[in-house]
């Protein structure tokens, strides 16, 4: 089979490659672990992988723990997004905002989150409010970026269009920049939706008595590496059907960019 | 005539929709039904108390092969053609193995390559984690051979690492001051840590210490919140910025915390715990089984490097600050020598035998890991025979031709300071029969579980002995009977090998009551006999 540059590929014809994809990986893991080409305490076999997931349902309380993590990421999310949005709108619209602002935010993508937990310890305590925080913090740096970006993405045909048509300030954000740039937060709110996720083991590092960062650092320490490939999958499920929400609920909400 | 929702309102009343029936659910208590069986609680912490340290014969017997004087043979296998690797971390316990090589990386000035043939690499991993990947991955594949880990933590992880079959060589330290408790200034005696916020990271041997010394002086692991943290230094760190009232942390942390904190100062620390936490070398099963002869050299090395140490250990700090990263100053360095006990060839032998030290290693391990089972870290056990191998240290009996018994480490010789405040007072009520201070064989095994171990953890603490009586008949009578009880309590401890002067003997009498003397329950109550552990 020839692979050609863009060639479209039918739907069918896609998820089949999506489980070859799949199915391909599956095995490699199978020869390597069960034919023990790797010792099985670097890479546990999928049997003891499953075998995990009993242990830590019915020891370590993994739904709480799942549920507790997903608390903690969806709050975080829901912070930077109530915080983003209206700042990348402000930002994006009027450049003289984007510059004052650009030396304080710009920067901020390079942040090493991890560096911020002894501050983030001492400024908010060792409850929940840390670990949200944290989660917000490291969500809401690369956020902000892509809703400006969203924002000046909006074609200046519209604006113009919009201008001549006799659109005041607020006509112009209200019924231009804002439909216009929508779509392109819901896909950014997409993508940043699993940000959270690789800083919720981080989050969980203090006084965390559920969380599935919380039961893969532990897993990690007493070197129950089946157990953390449990946690990790859990995560991975989370994920994926996260995203999926959130893709029925933007096509559903951003009908007009379909 | 109906209208087209709008796709927003269509979300949204999916969404009412939704919490309308999760309150519903809620409210009728399905939601707590359900939840029971697809999200279970953790496993229920049990509760640990005095009565789960130093029981002996709590585990196991322990069949004579683990630690016996018979030498057991070295043999077989191959001669390594690579350095045995050795994961360490910044700690002043290691000053053995860094002064025999002369350093961290093989070299061949090194004891270890010049008198006894074999290459040793050090590696200060400090990160706990990785050092157990390194461990996981085994010195044939980038990581190491043998790594370091302590026998209470040992007892825990051992689950973990069971494929790799790992043993249990050599004790390189006691910490000596190196764990401490850091309080604020609320908190004098072990009591008053009652109900409040405690920090550690849990499973570690902060950990491990806290529940020793809280069960000690009265008090269940259900006593205090725990404020679990990922490691030492982050529990010292929520200690200094005064989120918690006590914190257990390693050295220099904790001490810097409870300086830093106002009004903050050290409960306890291993300086008095002094046979409580110990430090040990753990060899990967493949290892010992292909190069067997190379892990004996490693421990005569070893132990060479051990009286090298107490030879110049001016020499050592030098050393020490030159080789571990994180040690500024020449001072550190020594500090950190003060802060452990490098057991010598004798020590380890004794150490290592389950009749020999009062405190030893298969002791430590049954407590350890009966304490890990209670709250609900550990499903598996054990036996502590299993995670030892005693072969290579026999086996090097050859090079301490000169080695005597090992002989009590502290000396006392000054009584206690009567003003000192005890760290913790442990209450045990011993059965005397009316009138007699005379120990039957029931009391005996009572202080052989509650005293005799307190007395051997706290090895370098005084210990106060005061007997109490109630208040029926003569104070006089009462005085004397009290102090001839205590006394008895006394010789029976130092014919178990402690010194006379480490025990200070007061008879109260019915002085001091701690409950009512009108009742009979309160009459029982103050008839007891109160151990305090006072530092030196």
């Amino acid at each position: 089979m020839a692979l050609n540059v863009r060639e479209a590929v039918s739907e069918r014809h896609a998820r089949a490659l999506a489980l070859a994809g799949l199915l391909t990986f599956l095995a490699v893991w199978c020869v390597l672990s069960y034919a023990d080409i790797v010792p099985s305490v670097i890479l546990p076999s999928p049997t003891e992988v499953l075998q995990a997931f009993p242990v830590l349902h019915f020891q370590e309380a993994l739904v709480r723990s799942a549920g507790w993590s997903l608390y903690r990421v969806t709050m975080g999310f829901a912070l930077s997004g109530l915080v983003a949005i209206p700042l990348g709108l402000l930002m994006g619209t009027f450049p003289p905002v984007k510059h004052f602002l650009s030396p304080l935010v710009d920067p901020l993508r390079f942040l090493p989150i991890s560096a911020l937990v002894p501050l983030f310890l001492v400024w908010f305590g060792i409850e929940e409010t840390m670990k949200i925080m944290l989660l917000f913090v490291g969500t809401l740096v690369y956020l902000l970026p892509l809703v400006v970006e969203a924002v000046e993405g909006v074609d200046d045909v519209y604006l113009q269009t919009a201008t001549t048509l006799g659109a005041s300030r607020w006509q112009l954000v209200r019924h231009v920049l804002i439909p216009g740039s929508l779509p392109a937060i819901g896909e950014a709110l997409r993508v940043m939706n699993g940000i959270g996720w690789t800083y919720v083991i981080l989050a969980e590092i203090v006084n965390a008595r559920y969380g599935l960062g919380h039961i893969i650092t532990v897993a990690g320490k007493r070197s129950h590496v089946d157990q953390i490939f449990a946690g990790v999958i859990v995560i991975l499920l989370i994920g994926v059907a996260s995203d999926f929400l959130i893709r029925i609920v933007n096509r559903q909400l951003f009908y007009w960019k379909r | 005539m109906a209208r087209q929702l709008t796709p927003l309102g269509r979300v949204l009343v999916v969404l009412a929709g939704l919490a309308l029936l999760g309150y519903g659910l809620f409210k009728y208590d399905v939601l707590s039904k359900v939840g029971g069986i697809v999200a279970p609680e953790k496993k229920a912490e049990g509760t640990v108390s005095r009565d789960d340290f130093g029981q002996p014969g709590s585990g196991e017997a322990v069949p004579s092969g683990g630690g016996s004087t018979t030498t057991a043979s070295v043999k077989g296998g191959s001669r390594l053609n690579r350095p045995i690797k050795v994961a360490i971390v910044l700690w002043g316990g290691y000053a053995g193995g860094i002064m025999a090589n002369g350093g961290m990386a093989p070299n061949p000035d090194s004891v270890f390559t010049r008198d006894y043939g074999v290459q040793v690499e050090m590696l200060q991993i400090d990160d706990f984690t990785k050092s157990r990947d390194a461990f996981r991955a085994g010195g044939d594949k980038g990581g190491v051979d043998i790594m370091w880990s302590t026998v209470d933590a040992y007892a825990l992880e051992y689950d973990g690492l069971t494929k790799l079959a790992p043993k249990a060589i050599l004790q390189y330290d006691w910490s000596r001051g190196g764990d401490a408790i850091a309080v604020d200034a609320s908190i004098k005696s072990v009591r008053d840590l009652k109900g409040k916020k405690l920090a550690c990271a849990e499973a570690t041997p902060s950990h491990y210490f806290a529940l020793y010394v809280l069960t000690q002086g009265g008090l269940t692991n259900r006593d205090v919140d725990w404020v679990f943290t990922d490691s030492a230094v982050d529990a010292a760190n929520v200690f200094k910025s005064g989120k918690v009232d006590a914190a257990v942390s390693w050295s220099p942390d904790v001490y810097v915390a409870a300086r830093e904190r106002q009004g903050g100062h050290i409960l306890a620390s291993t300086k008095e715990a002094s046979n409580l936490i110990a430090d040990i070398f753990v060899a990967r099963g493949d290892f010992l089984e292909q190069h067997p002869e190379d892990a004996r050299r490693f421990v005569a090395g070893w132990l060479k490097g051990v009286e090298m140490v107490q030879k110049s250990p001016e020499r050592a700090a030098v050393l020490l600050q030159k080789s571990l990263s994180g040690v500024n100053t020449l001072e550190d360095a020594k500090g950190m020598l003060e802060d452990v006990k490098l057991p010598d060839y004798s020590e380890n032998r004794a150490f290592f035998n389950p009749q020999g030290s009062l405190v030893n290693y298969q002791s430590i391990y049954q407590t350890a890991q009966n304490i890990w089972r209670k709250i609900g870290k550990l499903s598996r056990v054990y036996p502590g025979y299993q995670t030892v191998d005693t072969r290579f240290l026999e086996g090097v009996a050859e090079y301490f031709p000169r080695a005597e018994e090992a002989k009590p480490e502290f000396e006392f010789k000054t009584p206690p300071k009567p003003a000192a405040e005890p760290i913790l007072v442990k209450t045990v009520s011993i059965f005397f029969p009316s009138g007699s201070s005379n120990l039957d064989e029931n009391a005996k095994a009572v202080l052989d579980t509650q005293v005799v171990d307190l007395a051997a953890t706290f090895g370098s603490a005084y210990m106060r002995i005061s007997g109490n009586t109630d208040n029926v008949g003569s104070r006089d009578t009462n005085l004397r009977l009290s102090r001839a009880r205590a006394d008895a309590v006394t010789r029976f401890l130092v014919s178990k090998g402690f010194d006379r002067n480490k025990f200070e003997v007061v008879g109260n009498g019915p002085d001091k009551p701690v409950a009512s003397n009108d009742t009979d329950e309160g009459r029982a109550k103050n008839r007891r006999t109160d151990f305090e552990v006072i530092p030196r």
